[in-house]
């Protein structure tokens, strides 16, 4: 591609472009605010719920991790409007990429949870802690930190899931390249620009969680290595 | 009825595209995989850092991408070929990184007291790997690689966007002519189910004895 | 003065076999009384009923004059009442020292942070935890300093009693001095407490009544040179002559 092909693409579309950016980092950083928040929740669920809590729990888990992320968005945007829930594009894929998320951080969490031993459990019973006291202020925190380096990675992998959006025509990064590809012919060129685009978020991302990491890492604290 | 019943069998036709697309594509990236974990590992620095640095550019890109970019890509090179097949490089592209990763994981994980233990009783550098790094990577990959898998079998579900007649491809039609997703969804979520869940099964099983063994799955 | 506490014909099971069978005691104020027995006598279970941590079968624990064991006792309140030190230390590993000890007087007893530190600072300096360690956390510590900020942790929440399981034998042999020297210097201060034990030197020297566990149950129960120098058990005697040849070079 001539130099000034790109600058061409760059100053009819760069806008557009940066907009698509910026909806897709919306939609990663939601849905995976809802697959922290249900992934906590059903994390706990499932280590200390009475045993309908976890059947339930632990269904919505398997039936979310064995089905293709694609089909969960299209039953949200298509099949919920016939029970009277009409989603926009955004809301349908911000709520179907945080459920499934939810299911895969519930599962990070819930191993490192496994992984805190026993010992701290009655450690913090013993000083008279109540039980959620005790999984609030002692093993919760000592989970979610063993669990950092899976978590981070699970965002670096919603944000490129979040390119499915564009099968319901959410105006993210890969649903505007299409537009611009479909504009000007030049689909190869665009396609490969929005990949660096991609690519440099992605390891940018894993090194500041490497750093982050070093940083905030708490001598004796095991962090499990899934990086 | 809507007479989705007849169309079941349609829907259906599209699990051998699924299975050869997701099949063909997984094993490929495992032959890349394999040898770019090899070359990360036992090459000298440079070589292996170039190639690790591979990897990590392959792990970047959204399979969605990698598959639109094969796809209007090679007809500029001057090669067609069948959207099934771009479908296949395209995974094959993608998952080969995330297979490099995992295999690397695995021969490294067995660590250095394990090779020492092998120069020990006098094993060369190749049958110290052959002997006692191979056989317990192998072992430590297994889950892994079978969850991967299930990982590429749900993705190829993203095939959808070049047409390969795949299984959620035929259901989306059906669901078009049929004036109704849900009824289709539900009977290619049961399909991609019945397989993904037996391995993952399988894969944490397989995790849970190496650990008995003392093995640390990747 | 009354006991501070009263266990009385205490069992437990795990699965069908007994693991307590009938335990009977009672703890005087400002006591020490130290437990001895072979591994799998039941000692640490015993703590763990006392403290609530574990559901004994049948018998009753009274506290300060009220039953523990009875239905409907608030578990949490009554552990804030009773200090636990364990054999492995139990420190919380993503905190502190100074946070360990600061955790339960916030959380428990509702103190603002202020008191908290105030507090926290006494019971640390009590142990001889000095203040460049308190920023420390856990694993940054050698096993005596860790099982000392155990001990502060325990103390601060100004127990009615503390409970010591093994609370030496996960240290190196040249750190176990200073955790014991520190439990003789709380029982000196009038602390009671019960302690679980292979120590026969620190039960001679502080202990007010030894009691000597077998299988579950009470097989004798003394003075400390009655129980560890004149035993009249058989089986007494025989772990006696046992742990005299490791620890005194006879």
């Amino acid at each position: 591609m001539s130099f000034d092909k790109l600058l061409d693409l760059a100053y009819s579309y760069g806008g557009l472009l940066f907009n698509g950016l910026l909806v897709s980092f919306y939609l990663t950083a939601l849905s995976y605010l809802i697959g922290f928040t249900l992934g906590v929740l059903i994390s706990i669920a499932r280590t200390y719920g009475v045993r309908f809590v976890k059947a339930v729990c632990q269904a919505f888990v398997e039936l979310t991790r064995g089905t293709p992320m694609l089909v969960q968005l299209f039953l949200i945007y298509y099949v919920l409007p016939r029970v009277g829930l009409a989603l926009d594009p955004l809301s349908a894929a911000i709520i179907a990429i945080g459920l499934n998320s939810a299911a895969y951080q519930s599962e990070y969490l819930r191993a490192s949870i496994s992984s805190i031993s026993y010992s701290q459990w009655e450690a913090a019973l013993s000083i008279g802690l109540t039980k959620l006291q005790a999984v609030r202020e002692v093993i919760l925190p000592q989970s979610i930190r063993v669990a950092i380096p899976a978590l981070a990675n699970e965002l670096i992998y919603l944000f490129k899931y979040s390119s499915i959006a564009y099968f319901i025509t959410v105006p993210e990064l890969m649903y505007v390249s299409k537009f611009v590809g479909s504009r000007t012919f030049l689909y190869v060129e665009i396609y490969s620009i929005i990949a660096v685009i991609y690519v440099a978020f992605s390891i940018a991302a894993t090194e500041a969680f490497k750093f982050i990491e070093k940083r905030t890492s708490i001598p004796g604290l095991r962090i499990s290595t899934r990086l | 009825m809507n007479g989705f019943l007849t169309y079941v069998p349609i829907i259906l036709m599209g699990v051998w595209n699924t299975l050869i697309l997701s099949t063909a594509g997984f094993l490929l990236a495992t032959l890349l995989g394999l040898l770019m974990a090899f070359t990360e590992v036992f090459s000298p620095k440079p070589i292996s850092i170039v190639t690790d640095w591979v990897a990590r550019v392959l792990r970047g890109i959204p399979l969605l991408l990698a598959l639109l970019l094969v796809f209007y890509g090679l007809p500029r090179l001057g090669i067609a070929l069948p959207n099934i097949a771009s479908a296949i490089i395209g995974i094959t592209i993608v998952d080969s990184g995330y297979q490099a990763q995992l295999f690397r994981g695995a021969i490294e994980g067995v660590g250095g007291r394990q090779l020492e233990a092998a120069y020990s009783i006098g094993l060369s550098k190749w049958g110290a790997f052959r002997h006692v790094i191979a056989p317990q990577a192998f072992r430590a990959a297994l889950p892994g690689w079978l969850n991967e898998f299930t990982i590429v079998l749900k993705d190829s579900s993203i095939a959808y966007a070049i047409g390969v007649t795949e299984l959620f491809t035929q259901a989306v039609h059906v669901a078009q002519v049929v004036l109704d997703y849900l009824q289709p969804l539900i009977l290619v979520s049961i399909v991609y189910f019945s397989i993904c869940y037996p391995l993952s099964i399988i894969s944490e099983r397989a995790r849970r004895r190496l650990l008995a063994m003392g093995v640390a799955a990747v | 003065m009354g006991a501070v506490l009263e266990v009385s014909n205490l069992w437990k099971f795990f699965g069908k076999s007994p693991v307590l069978r009938g335990v009977s005691f009672s703890v005087g104020e400002g006591e020490a009384k130290v437990i001895l027995g072979p591994s799998g006598a039941g000692k640490s279970t015993l703590l763990r009923c006392i403290n609530l941590l574990i559901k004994p079968d049948r018998g009753s624990i009274i506290l300060d004059g009220e039953e523990v064991t009875a239905p409907g006792v608030n578990a949490a309140r009554v552990r804030s009442k009773i200090g636990f030190v364990f054999q492995h230390f139990n420190l919380f590993n993503h905190l502190t020292a100074l946070e360990n000890v600061m955790l339960g007087l916030i959380k428990v007893k509702g103190m603002n942070k202020d008191d908290a530190f105030k507090v926290a600072r006494e019971s640390l300096l009590s142990v001889g935890i000095s203040e460049d360690l308190w920023n420390k956390y856990p694993a940054q510590l050698s096993g005596g300093q860790q099982q000392r900020v155990a001990i502060a942790r325990a103390i601060a929440m100004s127990p009615r009693l503390v409970l010591f399981d093994e609370p030496t034998s996960a240290l190196d042999p040249e750190l176990i001095w200073e955790v014991l020297g520190v439990m003789e210097k709380l029982s000196r201060e009038g602390m009671t407490m019960i302690v679980v034990t292979h120590e026969l030197g620190f039960a001679m020297k502080v202990a007010d009544e030894v009691v000597f566990m077998d299988s579950g149950a009470v097989v004798e129960r003394g003075s400390p040179e009655e129980v560890i120098l004149r035993p009249r058990n058989e089986r007494v005697r025989r772990f006696m002559e046992r742990m005299q040849y490791v620890y005194s070079l006879k």
